[in-house]
């Protein structure tokens, strides 16, 4: 009998299709918040030059919530994609450039938290994941926008605004978040689950 | 969706198999990212916004109002570059402000630019749709079944979420949600919206997957599939249709050269 359930951990380990669905259907709900966001993000751009960027973290976020609730490999890098996925099918004429944007900007932060094996879900590393999306957002620029031809001090603002951003709203504001649905109580049957969870049934 | 986003007719590109036009457009994405002179970037946007009113299936009128967005898009391509832009030949200052004769000309390249990837994009958008492009994605790419039916579940689960908005929405202002400022109650809105929209969307997502588990959605080896998504002679009309496009774009900027400039990136 033991075997079996550890088997069975074992079999669920990889991505099933509930973690999938899930992942999709948090990063549509936040693709909703994005186009709200869009409007926010256009009010911010007029405090001052580069202004936009204050609040710019907030595309990232999708790929960090969804690894703060399922820690699993993968989850990260879907999530990314499944929020541009949204603008392809409402008809965006920027579909296809944002699915691009969005395999590298998940990778990044699918690196990041590979980088601590999947173990650690601390605001920290939340942010972490947030800057490197925004690292890797830096490289799509330069081929997409040739914004190494801005002037030097607009490039190191736009940048380093959008990271303090990023880390903020990616790391700590998505890790609020995350703790809230924790305490709501839908966090914990998103969890794989520990072996040693399985042992203690035998017992 | 409402029936807006029904095609008139159907032209070569709607019977184009909808994965291998994808790996099409990104190819043209790639081409037109790889385009540093401003003459092939206007004469590409110019091509493919010609295309996309010919092909696109659509009456003359939406393709011009989808179109007209692209004013936005090349704005704001291309004013940053302009009033920021590194350059020697400066036109004019102002504060931080310098334009000069690179940054205003690499700036309209980057609007045209834009425009033939906002051309391009919605010309693959308006030609293909959801469910076609995952099960083609999964018949011809291998797609796992499991992230196919996920998406295509989730835009059906969508509208449930924008319902529940629209009630929480209402129920707040009837009895009277928010903090006694306006900043507190900003402060307040991931726990009155963002909260119960989430655990409620997650719950539902947990429910239907476990359905869809049962019914072997999932299920890799040997199975069917609803729809076929065969390849057929419309794939290399599309083929040939993009790619004639993209050679006469660059065909006449090597011809008709409207502004007889350099590589945008390193001067002029």
């Amino acid at each position: 009998m033991g075997t079996k359930i550890a088997q069975a951990a074992g079999r669920r380990k990889g991505l099933t299709l509930t973690d999938v669905l899930v992942t999709v259907v948090l990063s549509l709900v936040l693709g909703v918040v994005y186009h709200v966001w869009a409007a926010v993000s256009d009010v911010a751009g007029l405090l001052f030059v580069q202004s936009n960027e204050l609040v710019y973290g907030m595309w990232f976020a999708a790929s960090t919530l969804a690894f703060l609730l399922i820690r699993k490999p993968g989850v990260a890098l879907i999530a990314e994609i499944a929020a541009a996925h949204l603008e392809i099918a409402f008809g965006s004429a920027y579909g296809v450039q944002l699915l691009l944007y969005s395999v590298v900007q998940g990778l990044a932060a699918e690196l990041v938290f590979a980088g601590f094996r999947y173990k650690n879900g601390s605001a920290w590393v939340a942010g972490l994941a947030g800057v490197a999306a925004a690292a890797a957002s830096l490289l799509a620029d330069i081929y997409y926008g040739y914004v190494a031809e801005y002037a030097t001090w607009v490039i190191v603002l736009k940048y380093s605004l959008r990271a303090i951003s990023s880390f903020v709203i990616a790391g700590y504001l998505m890790y609020g978040l995350a703790k809230l649905l924790e305490r709501a109580g839908v966090a914990q049957s998103l969890r794989p689950v520990e072996r040693k969870e399985y042992d203690a049934l035998d017992r | 969706m409402n029936g807006f986003f029904a095609p008139a007719r159907r032209t070569a590109l709607h019977r184009a198999n909808p994965a291998l036009k994808l790996t099409l457009f990104v190819g043209l994405f790639i081409l037109t990212m790889l385009t540093h002179t401003i003459d092939a970037s206007f004469y590409l946007a110019c091509v493919f916004l010609l295309l996309l009113f010919a092909a696109s299936g659509y009456p003359l009128w939406k393709t011009a109002l989808l179109v007209s967005g692209f004013a936005l898009a090349f704005a704001s391509a291309s004013l940053t570059m302009i009033l920021f832009g590194k350059g020697s030949e400066i036109w004019w200052t102002f504060g931080p402000i310098a334009i000069s004769k690179e940054s205003f000309y690499r700036g309209l390249h980057l609007g045209f630019r834009s425009i033939a990837f906002g051309c391009q994009g919605l010309l693959f958008v308006l030609t293909t749709t959801s469910t076609g492009l995952f099960y083609a994605l999964m018949q011809r790419f291998k797609l796992g079944p499991k992230y196919a039916y996920s998406f295509m579940a989730s835009i059906r689960l969508l509208p449930m979420t924008v319902e529940e908005l629209r009630v929480r929405r209402d129920a707040l202002a009837v009895r009277g949600g928010g903090g006694f400022t306006p900043f507190g109650a900003l402060l307040r809105l991931p726990e009155r919206y963002a909260l119960p929209l989430l655990a409620q969307s997650i719950r539902r997502a947990q429910r239907t997957a476990a359905a869809m588990e049962v019914k072997r959605f999932d299920a890799r080896s040997r199975r069917t599939y609803y729809y076929s998504s065969p390849v057929t002679a419309a794939d290399a009309a599309a083929w040939l249709l993009l790619a004639a496009a993209a050679a006469a774009a660059f065909w006449l900027a090597g011809t008709l050269p409207v502004f007889g400039l350099g590589d945008m990136r390193t001067g002029l």
